[in-house]
């Protein structure tokens, strides 16, 4: 049956495959059993992939309900597509370490940017920074003389 | 450890002792379900006592075999791997026999299994290994995991037929009521549990995995997910009442709705395509229980390898179409990869159909396709909705999908049907949200609110027709959306009358509109006008309300004439005149004038208060000013019979008027006729007023009766009165029926007045008119 031709309507997308990118950032393959007006989804043997660089891993979910709000798309899969070459799969715990090491990876590097640009706290205000850190006035002055020079130059050193 | 309990039989302590004290050994070892994660606290003693008067109870009714076997499924413990290790002499206990011919069954009735291996005998592993009530969703080691491997993979894949019926907890429940007569435990029944299914539950719908089994249907029919199925073995043994009350959670997610039989499964049908998530699922945190070995001669407990064997990696959570996922062959072949060694930690096993994807459809492949075929098998699924679709755009698909192998649209409704959660959102559920969709497509002026998709669909059409020149007209399908036409929808909020505010019942569609706030901007003007009017009529009451005051102390001046003494009474009643004259006074306008001012007259018979007074204040005139007051009153009647026509109070008047008139002499009855009549038409608006029609009638009856009574009537002197009369009469001919007021009363002689004026013919239409019949007189 076609349910309303000519418009974006999920009911003929009941019950295929289905991949959806959350707005927190997974992405979770499933099959979609049901919806409704507000584009809530319930997705059935539910598979959360994570992807680090050409390596993913499939975690099952089981059965998800995703409120609509949270869709940042939605689109079904292709079954009878080869499944990519491109990308490899491997085990979950293989893959979770792998995000864990870019995330590691990731705060590093945030870490160093902050560190060059001077914001040693980063959650402090300036304010507070001022009163944590430990310098002389001459130093506190430095810091905020540094705080106040855009940081162009020393992410660049820093990275 | 509890594994000495999980020995069957009643019978021989002896062994039971000797397999404790092999098996103790070997658990210390490899159980760390004794000891672990897995232990429990509870007492051995007792938890002996309980499984040993169950065994007794069990093995009087035989049959025990299909609980030892679902205790040993259930479990799948890496323990009872261990307790296999005792030699199969052991075993041996009395339910041999059955375990024997159970295997039998299982095996013979599989084909797959059949053809794999042998059916493992009884000695395989021990029964009666009582898997530690917290099942170990941990990984056991199964020493002897390895040479069991070849014989179960059997790939009793569905797994047992047993503890396949039971879910884990049931098992568990079981144990700890010491229901599980771990007797002989089939060693197919161990492994083909833990081949098939995780750890934790093992539902019937898991049974469907098995393919081909009679009994299989038999529970598929009936059993649900919960409910270990009355059937559990073959000779009918009905272990429900062993089982434990069926949990309100089932923890296998993903196991099929409760129904009978799943949807579109013929009853014969291997429910294979039914795949459930592996054990993974129900353990939250994956990873930190599914840790694979380093490698595989270590210590790998059936879980582990079921973990592994079940992991997302090797299979995908989707349901299968029809076949199994991993057909017998290819988990056995899967499962002895992995015992032979891993090569790499998780990697695939080279069986399964490439790719890590999922492997939702695998079409129908008959039993024998197995394998290889599964990479071909999963059919396009023509789209049916691509009716919408730009011209090119479907024609690519189409294009695509016959490059897949030709037209399948059947195999979309077989894939559908076989898919046992389709359509969990019945018809009914689509076109209700369909309908929602629709509801806000509502528009009255689509050009509007929809250019874009009007304009498209427009060149869309145009387009097609340059195209095709109408030879092949292709149809594409045009959303026709409800067009409402423009209505002005006010809601008006239920008043009641008298009260002071709306009827509270608001909803989305008419919101609460309780205070009218509505604007009225007038012009300065009106709004002198307006206040003039009002200032007038003040001023109209407030002379009214004075004169009340004076009529109400004449009125009282008799009381209080017989109350004061002597002496007073002459101030009183010279207070007394004093006010009468006032009284009169304010109605006249001028004082030189002994006439009644009209305008003040009028004025105040505007009012109905005035009315009223006037009515009151007439009795207490003097007869002449009582007399100008009627006169003034019949010459104003016809403005004021106007303002009158809704109240009508003009008919308080009627009495004192009578009076009044009743006195007055023959010239000034016919002053007042003439009064009344005034200009022309006057009287006809007279007429229509109760009290003019009243009042011309009192006049007219008067006048009849000076003339009958007195013969010196001085009425007759002058034509005035026969003049009057006579144009009375004509007017009252001439008014017609529905403006003539009826009158309060009638006179009676009135007939008689108009027979000396009127003819015969006349007099007989007037009778007819007013309604004056002879006998009133």
């Amino acid at each position: 049956m076609n349910y309303m031709p000519g418009t974006a309507s999920l009911i003929d997308d009941i019950d295929k495959k289905h991949l959806v990118l959350l707005r927190d950032g997974r992405t979770l393959i499933g099959f979609l059993r049901s919806i409704d007006q507000f584009a809530n989804l319930v997705f059935h043997q539910t598979v959360e992939r994570i992807h680090v660089g050409k390596k993913f891993g499939d975690i099952p979910r089981g059965i998800f309900i995703v409120r609509g709000e949270n869709v940042v798309l939605l689109g079904e899969i292709d079954v009878d597509k080869l499944c990519d070459n491109v990308l490899q799969q491997v085990s979950i715990e293989e893959i979770l370490e792998e995000q864990r090491l870019q995330q590691q990876a990731k705060q590093k590097t945030e870490k160093a940017k902050k560190i060059a640009s001077g914001h040693q706290n980063s959650d402090l205000t300036l304010d507070e920074e001022f009163y944590f850190n430990d310098s002389t006035a001459q130093d506190i002055m430095l810091t905020w003389d540094q705080a106040l020079i855009p940081n162009t130059e020393d992410e660049n050193m820093a990275i | 450890s509890f594994h000495f309990l999980m020995t069957s039989p009643f019978n021989c302590t002896l062994e039971k002792e000797e397999g404790l004290v092999e098996e103790e050994d070997e658990i210390d070892q490899f159980n760390d379900d004794t000891f672990g994660d897995g232990a429990i606290d509870d007492d051995w003693q007792e938890e002996h006592k309980r499984l040993a008067e169950l065994e007794e109870r069990k093995n009087d009714g035989l049959g025990g075999l299909g609980l030892g076997g679902l205790g040993m499924g259930g479990m799948g413990g890496g323990d009872s791997s261990t307790v296999q290790l005792p030699p199969p002499a052991s075993r041996e206990r009395g339910g041999g026999d059955l375990a024997e011919s159970l295997a039998m069954l299982i095996l013979g009735a599989d084909p797959a299994i059949a053809s794999v291996g042998g059916p493992a005998g009884p000695g395989d592993r021990s029964t009666g290994l009582p898997p530690p009530p917290s099942m170990p969703q941990q990984h056991h080691h199964p020493s002897q995991l390895p040479s069991h491997h070849h014989l179960t993979p059997s790939g009793l894949p569905p797994g047992p037929l047993h503890p396949s019926l039971l879910s884990y907890q049931q098992h568990q429940h079981l144990l700890r009521r010491g229901g599980a007569p771990m007797q002989q435990m089939n060693s197919h029944n161990i492994w083909e549990n833990n081949m098939g299914f995780g750890p934790v539950s093992v539902t019937p719908g898991l049974i469907t995995q098995m393919e081909d089994s009679p009994l299989m249907s038999i529970i598929k029919e009936v059993g649900l997910p919960n409910r270990p199925p009355p059937v559990m073995s073959e000779d009918g043994r009905d272990f429900s009442e062993r089982a434990p009350p069926p949990r309100s959670s089932s923890p296998v997610i993903g196991s099929p709705p409760v129904r009978a039989v799943p949807i579109g499964t013929p009853p014969k049908q291997p429910m294979s395509h039914i795949h459930h998530p592996t054990a993974v699922h129900v353990r939250a945190p994956v990873h930190h229980q599914h840790r694979y070995p380093p490698s595989f001669p270590e210590r790998i407990s059936p879980n582990t390898l079921l973990n592994m064997a079940n992991s997302p990696l090797c299979r995908p959570p989707f349901p299968a179409g029809v076949g199994p996922v991993l057909s017998q062959i290819q988990r056995a072949q899967m499962l002895n990869s992995q015992v032979a060694g891993f090569p790499r930690g998780c990697q695939g096993p080279p069986l399964l159909p490439g790719g890590g994807g999922f492997r939702p459809f695998f079409g129908q492949p008959p039993p024998h396709r197995m394998g290889p075929h599964h990479n071909h098998v999963p059919c396009p699924i023509i789209r049916h909705n691509t009716t919408h679709l730009h011209p090119q755009h479907r024609r690519m698909l189409t294009q695509r999908m016959q490059s897949r192998g030709g037209y399948r649209g059947g195999r979309v409704g077989d894939w559908r049907s076989r898919d046992p959660y389709s359509n969990l959102m019945t018809q009914r559920e689509k076109e209700w949200v369909a309908k929602i969709q629709m509801m806000q497509l509502q528009s009255t002026d689509p050009y509007l609110d929809d250019y874009y998709y009007q304009n498209y669909f427009e060149k869309m059409e145009k387009r097609q027709e340059r195209d095709r020149d109408g030879v092949r007209k292709e149809h594409t399908t045009k959303l026709i959306t409800p067009q409402v036409a423009k209505l002005e929808h006010t809601y008006r909020p239920v008043q009641f009358a008298g009260s002071l505010g709306k009827l509270t019942v608001s909803s989305v569609n008419n919101p609460r509109k309780m205070i009218d706030t509505v604007v009225t901007s007038r012009t300065d003007d009106e709004e002198k006008r307006e206040k003039q009017v009002w200032n007038k009529r003040r001023q109209i009451l407030y002379t009214v309300e004075k004169m009340y005051s004076l009529l109400l102390e004449v009125q009282d001046f008799e009381k209080r004439f017989m109350q004061t003494p002597e002496e007073q009474r002459e101030a009183l009643l010279e207070q007394h005149k004093t006010h009468t004259l006032q009284l009169y006074a304010s109605l006249k306008e001028k004082e030189w004038d002994d006439r009644v001012s009209d305008e003040q007259c009028l004025l105040i018979m505007s009012v109905r208060k005035g009315k009223r007074l006037i009515s009151r204040l007439i009795p207490f005139l003097p007869p002449l000013q009582a007399a100008t007051v009627v006169m003034g009153i019949a010459r104003n009647l016809h403005a004021l019979a106007k303002k009158d026509k809704q109240d009508q109070a003009l008919c308080w008047l009627v009495e004192p008027v009578a009076v009044v008139i009743s006195s007055l002499s023959s010239a000034a009855l016919t002053d007042l006729l003439q009064e009344l009549q005034g200009s022309e038409g006057q009287l006809s608006k007279v007429l229509q007023n109760k009290f003019g029609v009243t009042l011309l009638y009192l006049i007219l009856s008067e006048g009849e009766r000076m003339q009958s009574s007195d013969l010196n009537c001085q009425l007759m002197d002058d034509n005035r009165w026969t003049e009057l009369v006579f144009s009375v009469t004509r007017e009252l001919l001439n008014v017609p029926p529905s403006s003539l007021s009826p009158p309060l009363f009638t006179p009676p002689n009135l007939l008689s007045l108009f027979s000396r004026y009127v003819d015969r013919q006349r007099l007989e239409l007037l009778q007819e008119k007013l309604q004056i019949s002879a006998l009133s007189r």
